[in-house]
């Protein structure tokens, strides 16, 4: 019997959504320490990403005034990536940072070989600081 | 003031703390991919001081009209009062759809999050596209 599929794009009747194996394409090339390419970054100095099976862990450990500053370990949706970047497409992941007087929502992805994060940062302190969006680039360590 | 990344601590002028001036986002957007199968074309715009955001996607009929969404603006940094980008999300019953959009260079790179809420067993799945102002000046 065959299911008639709901869509609001042309894209939500790709096939390939409903392959299991889209699911975790290429997904070890995400998986690793990884270093900001700037070394003056003011931000995200690192990037740990850990695999437990279909499950992906994001931690990172941003720039401090003394010494760096660790975001806690933070579960990440795994998101079929449906580009092809340079024949290298890679599943995407999306993790969420809550710190109480801000929330980092981040995505990551490989585009030929550099994890690119994109992140959107929320204040919830009154502190009048913007809300912002930054973007980096990371490179794997060995 | 607390931080989890040093670009976080800056100094805010009480005077100059406000609204982000969010005009380099209003306007019509294109994709630059005439081949795209999802979002083609996002309107943007204020109403009575709220910004909105209008998709239209592509179907296999046609152009398909999401709606309206409320936007969430966003600036470069936290001392930034200039629009850099925007969030907002579609609840279509069957599936959810997350935009962020990032102004790069005067296109936005849109990044588009679909997530199935159905017993489809689709998996979720991950878009970026650019989109051109439609200016009409050539």
């Amino acid at each position: 019997m065959t299911q008639t599929l709901r869509f609001k794009q042309s894209s939500h009747l790709d096939p390939a959504l409903s392959d299991p194996a889209t699911r975790t394409l290429n997904a070890d090339k995400l998986i690793g320490r990884w270093v900001n390419t700037n070394s003056e970054t003011q931000g995200i100095a690192e990037i740990v990403i850990q695999r437990d099976g279909e499950e992906f862990c994001v931690s990172a450990a941003g720039v401090g005034a003394d010494c760096p500053i660790a975001w806690p370990p933070t579960r990440a949706r795994v998101l079929a990536n449906l580009e092809e970047e340079a024949g290298q497409r890679a599943v995407a992941l999306a993790a969420t940072f809550e710190f109480g007087f801000m929330t980092a929502e981040t995505y990551l992805r490989i585009n030929k070989g550099v994890l690119v994060i994109v992140l959107f940062s929320t204040f919830r302190d009154g502190s009048g600081r913007s809300n912002y969006v930054n973007r980096e680039f990371y490179y794997r360590q060995q | 003031m607390q931080f989890t990344q040093i670009c976080d601590w800056v100094d805010i002028d009480a005077a100059s703390a406000g609204a982000i001036d969010r005009a380099g986002l209003i306007g019509a957007w294109v994709n630059s991919n005439p081949n795209t199968k999802g979002v083609a074309r996002l309107l943007v715009a204020e109403s009575k001081g709220d910004l909105s955001v209008r998709a239209y996607a592509i179907g296999p009929d046609g152009l398909i009209d999401w709606g309206t969404a409320d936007v969430t603006v966003f600036g470069s940094s936290p001392a930034s009062r200039v629009a850099a980008g925007f969030t907002c999300r579609y609840d279509f019953g069957f599936a959810e759809t997350l935009l962020q959009g990032m102004i790069l260079k005067g296109l936005i790179v849109l990044a588009q999050f679909h997530s199935f809420k159905d017993d489809s067993n689709r998996v979720a799945f991950f878009v970026r596209e650019y989109f051109a102002l439609d200016h009409g000046r050539f």
